[in-house]
């Protein structure tokens, strides 16, 4: 699988695995070791000074011939970040809202990928060539009817039965959470998994009298387990670091999200960079923790994904 | 092999190609009592077919349809033909953001592309803190671009942010990063460049360890130096993998708004103003959903006339493994 072979030291071909036949001084290696760093270390900065700047007085921050560290530590910064806004609301949200997108989406393709890769029905085929279309639909053709749908849904937010009077979905949980649930991406990656498995499995299953359900989740999907952790950590993923349809569906601030909430902190206050970069700070931590964690489907995922 | 599998099977496929992910016949021979077999596929493809016609399907009729109207979500729609889109080519804002676009299209994807090569090339080689190389270069992909553009605004802050005090210690004064027109779009490319290298040496990471060793071992052989060897064998076997990061990060690029929302909000002077930026301004600042969905219906236009004349340059996607 691909994840394994990534995660692998590979020897690069030609390359010389150690220093071998008797070469004194490896500086290639050397040269190659100093060059990643620098790499690295431009990747891994802006986060760094995030940290920094969230441990930092405002008079620290405000003076100009300020050090790079702070003088002494703020902790205190994230206390008062959390009073000043109510971020532990906005991640609470964030939370509910990437949790219910990826039971959802984890749930509703992969039975829809296992159909489509294991029955064939009719129109099956044509099913599946609609849902690689619809993955090339760039998210801003989409969005602005997705808000109008959400906006004039029927009999809800005191709209009638044909979408007038009222707000819709506008500013409510089902505008955050509905959209967004299934994504043709997931459906078209399990569906790449359940291919790869053998048909003596379900053959089996199918002998002893199991229903087409039961053989989906008992037999097949225990075999692709990587492929429900991958989905599931993209979803998550994607969905905690969404801005723009939160940013349009919801005005009141019980619904804000994390991201929106940052960006709205940005403008309120003249910018207080201690407070919005500890905001920041715990925004971006679930996701550096959670990518740690999961590394490897991580790779994998984004490795077929290509783009979010 | 897995990476391949997967990877062959991309979103960037138009549905015309044929499907080489069904190489077996495993799970397509209709077997068994085959009525209730179809009944529980169809039950089983209806939730996720269902959500995607109404929040899929659906916007995109309704997309076209409406490029076609005046319409201001409070007033019904009213039918104006081409109207929204001889307003565009008057439009010098909108022209701006199509130039901006691919400005920074043009350079994000490239710059970046070649970086993410190289970085690929030089994690490839099997150095024992690679797993920590490549967390780093790769961790400002998994970041949201809100925090990520909110910690860029900091650094480009003019008076007392990172970048300029760092340049107060060699003695030279930095300008006013984003709110300068000269450096405003070239401090927003270099962000970009900066959170894409991690998507783009993952994949080519993958497709660098799927290329079969047997022609380095032949080339070596045959005296071929290192830099031959990648510009004869890992270059043009690259080929797939780099049509696939051109296509992915291209449309990424084509879209990108978030970095534009909280950088510059498209200023100073619309210099760094884009189309995704100018639709969501008419859409949801002026109330001009046709308009709008006309430009979103250029931006869409774009992107496939771009991801077609790459597929023809590139000679499709095809033809690996």
């Amino acid at each position: 699988m691909a994840t394994t072979e990534l995660l692998k030291p590979v020897p690069a071909p030609g390359s010389p695995k150690a220093p071998a036949k008797g070469r004194p001084v490896p500086v290639g290696r050397i040269a190659l070791y100093v060059s990643l760093s620098v790499v690295s270390l431009l990747m891994v900065v802006p986060f760094a000074w995030m940290v920094i700047t969230s441990l930092k007085t405002p008079v620290e921050i405000a003076s100009q011939d300020g050090g790079l560290l702070p003088e002494h530590w703020e902790f205190g910064n994230y206390v008062d970040a959390l009073k000043a806004a109510p971020f532990a609301t906005y991640a609470r949200n964030s939370f509910v809202i990437a949790i219910s997108h990826t039971v959802l989406n984890v749930l509703v393709a992969s039975m829809a990928g296992y159909a489509l890769a294991r029955i064939r029905f009719r129109g099956s085929e044509t099913i599946f060539y609609l849902f690689v279309a619809a993955l090339m639909i760039p998210t801003y053709t989409k969005v602005l009817p997705e808000f109008l749908i959400v906006r004039f849904m029927p009999l809800a937010g005191g709209n009638d039965i044909f979408g007038q009077g009222g707000s819709g979905w506008l500013d409510s949980w089902w505008a955050l959470i509905v959209p967004g649930a299934v994504t043709p991406f997931a459906v078209f990656l399990f569906r790449q998994f359940y291919l790869d498995l053998p048909v003596e499995l379900e053959e089996a299953a199918r002998l002893d009298g199991l229903g087409e359900f039961r053989i989906y989740a008992r037999i097949m999907s225990p075999q692709v387990k990587p492929a429900f952790i991958t989905v599931a950590l993209l979803t998550f993923e994607s969905s905690w670091n969404n801005f723009l349809w939160p940013l349009l569906v919801t005005h009141s601030d019980s619904l804000r999200v994390i991201q929106v909430g940052l960006s709205v902190f940005k403008t309120e206050n003249g910018t207080q960079w201690h407070f919005l970069m500890a905001g920041t700070t715990l925004a971006t931590l679930p996701m550096v923790v959670l990518f740690l964690v999961g590394q490897r489907y991580f790779v994998q995922g984004f490795a077929t994904a290509g783009l979010k | 092999m897995g990476t391949t599998t997967v990877l062959k099977a991309r979103p960037a496929r138009p549905p015309s190609a044929p499907e080489p992910s069904v190489p077996r016949q495993t799970g397509r021979v209709p077997t068994g009592p085959g009525r209730r077999r179809r009944r529980a596929g169809m039950l089983m493809v209806a939730p996720a077919l269902l959500h995607a016609s109404l929040w899929i399907g659906l916007p995109v009729v309704v997309s076209v349809g409406l490029a076609f109207t005046k319409y201001d979500v409070l007033t019904a729609p009213e039918f104006v033909g081409l109207a929204n889109f001889r307003d565009m080519l008057d439009d010098a804002v909108f022209r701006k953001s199509i130039v901006n676009t691919l400005l920074y299209t043009f350079f994000t994807v490239p710059f970046g592309m070649a970086l993410g090569l190289l970085v690929a090339l030089a994690l490839h080689t099997g150095l024992k803190a690679r797993g920590i190389f490549r967390t780093a270069v790769f961790l400002p992909q998994v970041t949201a671009t809100v925090a990520i553009a909110l910690v860029w605004l900091w650094i480009y802050n003019p008076s007392n942010g990172l970048l300029n005090t760092l340049l107060s210690f060699l003695g030279i004064e930095g300008p006013a990063w984003l709110s300068s027109t000269t450096w405003a779009l070239p401090s927003v490319i270099l962000v970009g460049i900066w959170q894409g290298i991690g998507m783009k040496m993952l994949i080519y990471l993958a497709a660098l360890q799927s290329l079969p060793k047997e022609l380095y071992e032949a080339a070596s052989v045959d005296g071929a130096s290192r830099v031959r060897q990648f510009f004869s064998i890992t270059l043009p076997l690259l080929k797939p993998a780099t049509f696939f990061v051109l296509i992915t990060s291209m449309i990424s690029a084509f879209q990108s708004f978030d970095q534009i929302y909280i950088l510059t909000d498209g200023g100073p002077a619309n210099s760094t103003t884009m189309m995704t930026y100018e639709i969501y301004k008419s859409a949801f600042r002026e109330f001009r959903v046709g308009y709008a969905s006309a430009q979103s219906l250029v931006l869409f236009v774009l992107l496939m006339g771009f991801t077609l004349v790459n597929k023809r340059i590139m000679g499709g996607s095809r033809g690996h493994n």
